[in-house]
């Protein structure tokens, strides 16, 4: 029997790596396209009638309850959400809506329509905040530091208590930053590596960042994806840190993204106030440990892999403009 | 100077024990009402003359921000909330955006109007649920374990990021159970009194209850406001928790209340698993401690003088 997968936030990043190995699997996929499909619906099309866009919204029940009657899912991968930190400073609201109540929306709509389905929740290492423990695993308390973190927290509790209250199979995968040539323009990895590329293209002369000492745990999306998919397969629900267990700072990596091109970031990065953070987190570290011995997961693609995969795509992309 | 306070969720047992205690101090005080067809203040008539009631809702953005401009709160009170645990499973949606995402709005009120305000959340033992110590103290980790509870923590922590992000002077009040004569029917305490009056009285003849084992740390409601107060006038932000540092079951609670009128509860409890919840939170045991040493507060009713408060309430209510 053919399983069924729904997939909010299935235009973004991990949407798309997502969709891409579950229909490698011969699953049939429903995704919430949601309000920015970008490349999406086109690279959608070499999947018709396997890959259905759906229109629905976090912060509408009724699109939820349409979705998941449509679908009739046999797992739900919600990443649907607004997922800068930065951002969730000025949008505290709004992000509360699609990132919290908006887990409790899709909860509520599998109760309703699918209580047998499995649920994946993105979860995220902001909740950890400037942590208490070095390196963070599922165990380690919270200190949200952003309204993001705050809102994620939410949906990270809700989970459990609709586990717990209900019988769900529903996991969170505390997932630590992870990347890839898809990665949003906003986020400091791709906007490091698109922001180099135009450096070496001659386009641009500099590039403004902000806190340059930031500690960040990164890992390729790709490999991530997989984990989240292993997690749905298990008989009992339960968290697992994704993460790749190394910690790079951002400075390392303008470094490594520079030196792909044979450049020297010093020359180009300049450390610019306005993007430093109310409230910042210092320091990522993840221990997947559990994800290794219980799924048998690990990542494959390693820090420098990472950036150069970056690198080379957003050339790519660039010298074809 | 006067000051000027605003207390959300005012016709509430704690907003009315808290109004009056700020009036009694010489305060302006402010109360957000929600519309209804139906008068909702019928704690707090006595002080409809000396209050002003501004109407508003915890949902709505535009009335937090004009409740924040027309009253100039020095202090906001939030105590607005669904409030009941047993019923955020069955109206988890506003219960989450009333409990979690109406502290943010009332946040981001005081942050556009009035950045200096200081805020007060009513934050909750709810949070530690499937508890990870005994006793809970302002350092336990949370595991929440209902609607509520998860609606909580979030309210908790989005106060702490405002504080953190914008430097407000915002605290939470971890209060632990806390009850009164005006406690709300559906609440376990008030319903064991109510109904043993009603039993006494040859109203009733039963008290159906779910679990009875579960074990709670009860004070009462007048004397956890003062320390709600008491947390505004501190020069820092910072979170307490209000509790008694005793815990005791649904059960004891009985057996108080029904020999408080010469009863014995085993002759009139039924265990009725409707009111056993989807998931439980067995044990509360708060550590109030912190509040004792940093704002000099204690709670001063016992259990039993709570519980025999409660029901000599009850008995003089419906005797009338």
């Amino acid at each position: 029997m053919t399983k069924r997968a729904l997939i909010t936030g299935v235009a973004g990043q991990d949407g798309t790596y997502l969709s891409e190995l579950l229909l490698g699997r011969d699953y049939e996929v429903w995704g919430v396209v949601g309000p920015y499909p970008g490349q999406f619906l086109e690279w959608a099309k070499q999947f018709e009638g396997r890959l259905h866009p759906i229109d629905a919204d976090l912060t509408d029940m009724d699109s939820l309850l349409a979705a998941v009657e449509v679908s009739k899912p046999d797992e739900v991968y919600n990443f649907a959400a607004q997922s800068s930190v930065g951002n969730s400073f000025e949008q505290a609201i709004a992000t509360t809506e699609v990132n919290a109540v908006g887990v409790l929306r899709m909860l509520e709509a599998m109760r309703q329509l699918a209580p047998d389905a499995r649920f994946f929740q993105a979860s995220s290492a902001e909740m950890f905040g400037n942590a208490a423990e070095m390196p963070q695993r599922e165990t380690t308390p919270l200190h949200p530091r952003s309204p993001y973190a705050a809102s994620k927290t939410y949906a990270f509790h809700i989970i459990g208590s609709y586990r717990d209250s209900y019988g769900m199979h529903a996991s969170n995968g505390i997932l630590f930053n992870h990347e890839s040539p898809m990665r949003g323009l906003q986020f400091v990895t791709r906007k490091i590596t698109d922001g180099a590329v135009r450096c070496k293209l001659g386009l641009q002369s500099e590039l403004r960042l902000g806190n340059l000492d930031a500690q960040r745990d990164w890992g390729f999306a790709g490999d991530y994806v997989e984990c989240m998919w292993r997690m749905l397969q298990q008989d009992v629900p339960d968290d697992f840190v994704i993460a790749s267990g190394e910690v790079h700072t951002v400075r390392d990596f303008c470094q490594a993204a520079f030196a792909r091109l044979d450049l020297d970031y010093q020359e180009f990065v300049v450390v610019d106030p306005e993007f430093f953070r109310p409230v910042d987190v210092n320091i990522f570290f993840g221990d997947a440990t559990k994800a290794r011995t219980v799924l048998n997961w690990e990542p494959r693609i390693r820090f420098r892999e990472l950036v150069e995969m970056m690198v080379d795509a957003d050339m790519e992309r660039l010298t074809a403009e | 100077m006067t000051k000027r306070a605003l207390i959300t969720g005012i016709t509430g047992q704690d907003g009315s024990y808290l109004a009056e205690l700020l009036l009694d101090k010489g305060y302006e005080v402010f109360g957000l009402v929600r519309r209804a067809s139906t008068p909702s203040t019928l704690r707090i008539e006595h002080l409809l003359d000396r209050v002003t009631l501004v109407v508003g809702e915890m949902t709505d953005q535009t009335s937090l921000i004009d409740a924040m401009e027309s009253s100039q709160a020095d202090e906001v009170y939030n105590l607005a909330a669904q409030s009941f645990v047993g019923d955020s499973w069955t109206v988890p949606l506003s219960t989450g955006d009333v409990d979690g995402l109406g502290v943010t709005r009332m946040l981001e009120a005081i942050r556009r109007v009035k950045l200096e305000a200081r805020f007060y959340q009513a934050a909750t033992s709810e949070m530690y649920g499937k508890v990870h110590e005994v006793p809970q103290s302002e350092t336990t980790p949370f595991h929440p374990r209902s609607p509520y509870g998860v609606g909580k923590v979030y309210g908790y922590y989005i106060t702490l990021n405002y504080r953190e992000s914008y430097g407000m002077h915002a605290s939470n009040g971890i209060l632990f159970n806390h009850e009164s004569p005006r406690r709300g029917l559906e609440f376990v305490t008030r319903k064991i009194t109510n109904q043993v009056a009603k039993i006494k009285l040859g109203q009733a003849t039963e008290l159906r209850l779910g679990n009875l084992d579960s074990k709670r740390d009860w004070g009462f409601a007048g004397d956890y406001v003062e320390m709600m107060w008491r947390m505004l006038q501190q020069d820092t932000p910072d979170d307490y928790v209000a509790a008694t540092g005793e815990t005791h079951t649904v059960r004891e609670f009985c057996e108080i209340a029904f020999s408080r009128v010469g009863l014995d509860f085993n002759d009139h409890v039924v265990i009725d698993p409707r009111f056993v919840r989807p998931a439980e939170v067995e044990l509360l045991l708060g550590d109030p401690s912190k509040a004792k040493r940093v704002l000099g507060w204690e709670p001063k009713v016992s259990f039993q003088g709570l519980v025999e408060m409660m029901v000599d309430a009850d008995m003089e209510r419906l005797s009338r």
